[in-house]
């Protein structure tokens, strides 16, 4: 390995000359075969019918300039789009400076670029999905970017996403990454064009020696892509090792990403040689041998895990310790407990905070107390109003926006490290699309018992009513709309997902979602322990 | 006939020489910006501690030892000079916030406090800064001091008189491993 990271990015230029080289070769030998044919066949071109008559210094030269342009022309334009195209495909966002976890990672990324020599400035996004993984594009002006999903950005600790971000980081500086971003984006664009002649070729058979000589560059860019692969993501992994001297982060983060869904599905197919692991489910990855590390873009992720254990000296028992003992901090048992009294004077409890919030006639002036017939106190005395309500009164300038039920201003509240909108007399919540997927991602599985029980009732009757509409086919239940707090029109009612059973209120002006009392609670459960409906 | 090989071998070792040499002159300037790298994140540090004492103070009222700890060990880094000595304070200074950043994690309520979460975020993100530019410091020093020492960059090295650079080290106290992220960590 070169000494430091400003060698390597010198040395990077050839491999690139290479990939073009090999662009130039392949429309060479098609262009080659294409005149020939198209010579020797078509009427009208045709003159004499010999392959060899072709085969003059000439006609080779013609055909090579006219390859060597074409791929200039194709080499230039993927190139230069590169970054442009896979972060709008995987509609990647820039991190939020008025998030804590966002503002943790532009530090990160600020830290690795330290780590690196800081010659070179990577952009860091983040992509809003609940899958985890993580990838680099970079793009012949120099433009890089590591993006870093939402879940694997709150699955993971501080020291992990550093890790990380310097696997990635090192594919960025060692110039693999600009290889695998054109290969991708070159793969892409044949691809694109098969997908869309695909369903024409019923109709128009002339497209298919176009369709063919298509699916056979598609072939070729994969298996390049192929050969270019698997051993990178070592050296990727070893490198980043050397910036943050950590391989046991490292290991730990691989761990949570082979173990969760690394977004299969949701990354297309073309962009898997970019992520930290491989999102398309395939035997290959997970075993070895050649005939498998030819096939697979990553190595397996024991196998990297393994390595690194061995780095950091340690046996995979660490990993496995980690994981039992996650259960055990969940139940927080320093978390006070509350009775508080009723409309109807009877004392009810105890309760957790987040619990109290659920109660629509909870309120600042609620008595509570904090042991049963225990002295009693107002809600806003104990100090527990000020986490449910805060803000509410404050000169925030959103009390223009109301709850849609009980009419109350919604209080801007920290949540999960980020703010959402809450109503502090029934708890219901508005958040803003853009921070949804954040809020859904940061949640460590600690929902209580009653919101399971809640969620399966819930999810349960919502199948049930929703195969019987659809076996009577009948439209939605007709309910009077929830009026947009933000802009008072109609909010339009339906499920989460057809995964997640949960009705929601959204409103496709303004991009926000209403969740009432206990809803958001009840998505993040279902999500967290993905419960799917059962129906006995 | 001994003419031309004689002048092509001088001519080959001027050559040689000024390859050398400006080898030499790049690693001594990579030396040198690694370094303001560093200088640049210590300020940053100093000017982030008093932030970080003045947010826990209030919070903190039974800790006033560990707060003037990192108060004093702040002034007495900020005013050393050389790089021996600026190590051997900025250790010291490191010792002291791991030992706020340990104490707070007995403070939960500090952890409700998104300003006081944010400037230990930044704070963190300092240390941080400040390990990797001291290593990426270190690895150049390394190769430029192999370089002075290995046959026959070392003619070059004396008859120019090339200095060798100092490590940022503190000695025996900073030995361990720089705590990254205490107090930072999620889901541990």
């Amino acid at each position: 390995m070169p000494l430091t990271f400003i060698d390597i990015e010198r040395q990077k230029s050839w491999r690139i000359t290479a990939l073009f080289a090999f662009l130039a070769v392949l429309y060479f030998i098609f262009a080659f075969i294409l005149f020939q044919a198209m010579v020797c066949y078509v009427p009208g071109v045709a003159v004499g019918g010999s392959f060899f008559i072709l085969s003059s210094p000439r006609f080779v030269a013609a055909v090579a300039f006219s390859a060597l342009l074409i791929a200039s022309v194709h080499f230039l334009m993927s190139g230069l789009i590169a970054v442009r195209q896979v972060v709008e495909q995987i509609g990647a966002k820039d991190p939020d400076p008025e998030d804590g976890i966002h503002r943790q990672l532009i530090n990160i990324a600020e830290e690795i670029r330290i780590a690196s020599g800081g010659r070179k400035r990577i952009r860091c996004m983040v992509i809003p999905t609940l899958s985890a993984n993580a990838l680099a594009v970079a793009d012949l002006r120099g433009e890089a970017v590591i993006a870093i999903t939402e879940g694997l950005l709150s699955r993971l600790t501080r020291p992990q996403i550093e890790a990380v971000m310097a696997h990635e980081a090192y594919h960025v500086l060692s110039g693999d990454c600009l290889e695998t971003s054109l290969a991708t984006s070159f793969f892409g664009m044949y691809a694109s064009a098969l997908d869309s002649l695909r369903s024409g070729l019923a109709e128009e058979p002339r497209a298919w020696p176009v369709a063919a000589v298509f699916w056979v560059l598609v072939k070729f860019a994969t298996a390049v892509n192929m050969f270019i692969s698997r051993e990178r993501e070592y050296r990727a992994d070893a490198g980043a090792v050397r910036m943050t001297r950590n391989p046991l982060a490292l290991a730990e983060a691989l761990d949570i990403i082979g173990k969760r869904w690394s977004g299969t599905g949701l990354i297309s197919d073309g962009l898997e040689m970019l992520c930290i692991s491989s999102p398309r489910i395939s035997d290959h990855d997970e075993s070895e041998g050649w005939w498998d590390d030819l096939m697979s873009t990553h190595p397996p992720i024991r196998r990297r895990i393994a390595i690194l254990l061995g780095m950091a000296h340690v046996s995979a028992s660490v990993l496995a310790k980690k994981e039992t003992a996650k259960p055990a901090a969940q139940t927080d048992p320093a978390e006070p407990l509350y009775y508080a009294l009723d409309p109807d004077n009877v004392w009810l409890g105890p309760f957790r905070v987040a619990e109290l919030a659920a109660f629509s006639w909870f309120s600042p002036k609620t008595w509570m107390s904090t042991e049963a017939g225990g002295r009693a106190a107002r809600a806003s005395a104990l100090g527990i109003s000020d986490t449910l309500f805060g803000g509410l009164g404050q000169a925030e300038g959103h009390a223009d926006m109301r709850c849609p039920s009980c009419r109350q201003p919604l209080a801007m509240v920290p949540y999960e490290r980020t703010t959402i909108f809450q109503c502090a007399f029934c708890g219901g919540t508005l958040v803003e699309n853009d921070k949804l997927q954040r809020v859904l991602a940061r949640n460590e599985g600690d929902c209580s018992e009653r919101i399971i029980s809640l969620v399966r009732a819930v999810t349960a009757d919502n199948q049930r009513s929703l195969a019987i509409r659809k076996l009577r086919q009948l439209d939605r239940r007709k309910e009077p709309p929830t009026l947009c707090p933000k802009c008072g029109r109609p909010m339009f009612r339906a499920f989460y997902s057809y995964a997640y059973l949960l009705e929601i209120d959204k409103c496709g002006i303004c991009g926000v979602t209403w969740f009432d009392p206990e809803e958001l609670e009840m998505l993040r459960c279902i999500i967290e322990n993905r419960i799917t409906p059962r129906i006995d | 006939m001994a003419g031309p090989v004689l002048s092509a071998a001088i001519v080959l070792f001027f050559f040689w020489m000024v390859f050398i040499y400006n080898r030499l002159v790049r690693l001594r300037n990579d030396v040198g910006s690694a370094w303001s790298q560093i200088d640049v994140q210590l300020k940053r540090r100093h000017d982030l501690i008093p932030n970080i004492v003045a947010a826990v103070k209030g919070y903190m009222d039974f800790e006033r030892d560990t707060l003037e700890r990192v108060v004093s060990a702040r002034a007495a880094a900020a005013a050393a000079v050389g790089v021996h000595e600026k190590a051997v304070s900025e250790g010291r200074l490191t010792g002291t916030i791991d030992r706020l950043f340990m104490v707070m994690e007995n403070y939960p309520v500090l952890k409700s406090s998104e300003n006081v979460m944010q400037l230990q975020e930044e704070l963190v993100s300092t240390e941080n800064r400040i390990a990797f530019a001291r290593q990426f410091y270190n690895d150049l020093v390394a190769n430029y001091r192999t370089k002075l020492d290995v046959f026959p960059d070392n003619i070059i090295a004396s008859f120019f008189s090339f200095q060798g650079a100092e490590y940022f080290s503190a000695g025996e106290e900073d030995r361990a491993l720089p705590s990254r992220g205490v107090g930072m960590r999620r889901n541990d």
